[in-house]
């Protein structure tokens, strides 16, 4: 009864399209003057010690290293070297704008920054090698979403907050994935562009590759401090976001010098502000979890969903299809933040591992990237390429299919993101 | 307010930009006071940098606070506009502007009782474990954040009930790079 108010009143209070945080908050203060007996001291200090840990604190950092790796002229070298290893192929340039965007998120936590950062300067290269706009768009759209399956990413790391698993684990949990995913829509994309004969690049020799890759190194390096130096113990998650955020910094500016120092004002602020959105609907769901434990719902609805007898399948099954509903109406922070404690407990007693449950969840959250009406790469996609959002759409589906085809086989075949981690001792 | 807007940017830049360095420089301390440096070692091993971790979460909660209440202003605190923008324009500016209020009205609260949290904190000895700081100081980010962001949240339904118009968060923009069919210039060398 409880839980059916106080879902209630969340969803009738986020349907006015007031913020989610706000939405998530009044709910709470409504609770507790009507029903419970918390007291309101606690809500203010809830507010607080909500976000009063370090692993949070990892979120900003990684922030601000995606803005800084951006900017910095990292995903230029990137495609130059992906190009050159990939471009005489069909469909070249887009094969290369699918390489470039996983090397990317290799370094790079969030989806929109890597559909930022590559497609920027992928999309015009291959409209100008008379690529249409359509192929460039629908492929750098849903590429662009590897930024939170490959190592670090936002979502990860606010799933491993609100059920906590290990940050480590997940990041390498989504590397064999990820290529997995990046092979898929690189065959798909050679297929595409072979039935139209796209243009193919010139071949590269050896020599050029080497160079490409010399040039490249200083973003792929990012690679070897961030997994280096979680795996081997150096730093915790949070302390290799901080170092990341340097070295993207020191590589933009000093390096790459794709980057003014004038500019680094604009960046701090920018970051500042995506992280301060974040860390507030953070705490707000802080808040509203804090207020379903009390009331013992996450257990009770683990319960209910126990004495369906889904099965592990089933459950599964249905896990997908709320997530992919919820990827309808809400971005991927706040899907996880509410939808993490419910499903994490019942996921337990069928006994699916933490890390698995967490590798579905962000690839439910790389579709609902990539689909209207939320869709926020669709969104960013449709702003560099000047599509409109219908046209862009349907340009998106032969890629968004192959995605939710791997969707079924990441959700049914553990093992793929599980290997690694136990691999390197991380489980 | 001018004056206001532009203490709360540079507060929050400065604030993300200095964590960053504090923990950049707490984590290359942490392994070069272990190398055996004649005479560097002594020193670097004098300097205690074990409060930086608490400093940095503390930043970070003020950044947050303070950050959330600019992102009121650069609306980019989205919410669920799926039904709202199918609903005929009187009803969904009027839903909009319930939305905005609800905005004002929990952060007003949260506010009054963070202050009221914080008058009472301000009575007793609590200090914080690394850095000895009153505890009173380190939460009045909730207090003042709060009241900023009730602000914010009135200055946008007050013009948003002259104009009709919410700020609008573009996320192509702030990245920095400028979209469109910008020429991209070959890479350095080949040209």
């Amino acid at each position: 009864m409880d839980s059916a108010v106080l879902f209630g009143l969340l969803v009738a209070l986020m349907l006015t399209g007031m913020p989610i945080s706000i939405a998530l908050g009044l709910t709470v203060l409504t609770f507790i003057f009507t029903m419970t007996h918390v007291p309101l001291e606690s809500v203010a200090l809830k507010l607080f010690t909500g976000i009063e840990r370090f692993e949070i604190m990892a979120i900003p950092f990684f922030i601000l290293a995606g803005n800084f790796l951006t900017h910095g002229g990292v995903a230029r070298k990137m495609i130059d070297f992906a190009t050159s290893m990939v471009g005489h192929w069909h469909g070249g340039l887009a094969l290369a704008g699918i390489l470039a965007c996983a090397m990317f998120a290799l370094v790079c936590g969030s989806s929109v920054a890597t559909v930022v950062a590559i497609g920027s300067i992928v999309l015009p290269e291959m409209v100008r090698h008379g690529y249409p706009m359509r192929f460039g768009a629908g492929v750098i759209t849903v590429a662009g979403s590897l930024g939170i399956l490959m190592l670090p990413s936002i979502p990860k790391v606010i799933y491993a907050i609100a059920t906590n698993t290990s940050i480590g684990a997940l990041f390498v949990a989504g590397l064999v994935p990820g290529i997995m995913l990046t092979a898929m829509l690189g065959g798909v994309t050679w297929y595409v562009a072979k039935k139209n004969d796209y243009p193919r690049m010139a071949r590269s020799s050896w020599g050029q590759r080497w160079k490409a890759f010399r040039e490249s190194v200083w973003g792929l390096m990012l690679v070897v401090i961030i997994i280096g130096g979680i795996y081997s113990g150096i730093f915790t998650a949070t302390e290799a976001a901080a170092m990341s955020a340097v070295y993207a910094f020191f590589v933009s500016v000093f390096v790459y010098k794709a980057l003014p120092l004038k500019g680094v004002r604009k960046v701090l602020l920018s970051s500042a502000n995506m992280s301060a959105m974040l860390l507030y609907i953070i705490t707000n769901a802080a808040l509203f979890s804090f207020i379903l434990t009390d009331e013992n719902i996450p257990h009770a609805l683990a319960d209910w969903i126990l004495s369906k007898d889904l099965g592990r399948v089933g459950f599964l099954l249905v896990s997908n299809l709320a997530l992919l509903i919820a990827g309808n109406f809400m971005d991927p922070s706040s899907i996880i933040l509410i939808m993490a404690p419910i499903l994490h407990p019942a996921a337990m007693a069928f006994g699916i591992n933490s890390v698995h449950l967490g590798i579905l969840i962000d690839v439910n959250m790389e579709v609902g990237l990539c689909h209207p009406p939320v869709g926020l790469n669709l969104y960013v996609a449709s702003g560099i390429s000047r599509m409109g959002i219908t046209e862009l759409t349907i340009a998106v589906l032969p890629w968004l299919v192959t995605m939710l085809v791997f969707l079924v086989i990441v959700t049914y075949w553990p093992e793929l993101s599980l290997w690694l981690p136990h691999a390197l001792g991380m489980l | 307010m001018r004056f206001l807007d532009q203490f709360e940017e540079w507060v929050i830049a400065a604030l993300m930009g200095a964590a960053t360095l504090l923990i950049f420089v707490a984590v290359v301390h942490r392994y070069a006071s272990g190398i055996p440096w004649p005479a560097f070692q002594d020193w670097l091993l004098t300097v205690n940098l074990s409060w930086a971790q608490e400093l940095c979460i503390y930043m970070f909660i003020w950044m947050a606070k303070f950050g959330a209440a600019y992102g009121v202003r650069t609306g980019i605190h989205v919410g669920v506009d799926v039904l709202v923008e199918r609903l005929p324009e009187r009803i969904a500016r009027k839903t909009t502007l319930f939305g905005l209020l609800c905005g004002a009205l929990f952060t007003g609260v949260v506010g009054t009782f963070g202050a009221k949290f914080v008058w009472e904190m301000a009575h007793t000895e609590q200090v914080s474990p690394d850095l000895g700081m009153p505890m009173w100081i380190v939460f009045l980010a909730i207090p003042s954040g709060s009241y900023l962001m009730c602000l914010r949240f009135l200055q946008v339904a007050w013009s948003f009930l002259h104009t009709g118009k919410l700020p609008h968060y573009d996320q192509a923009r702030v990245e920095g790079i400028e979209p469109g069919p910008q020429a991209a210039p070959l890479p350095r060398g080949s040209a």
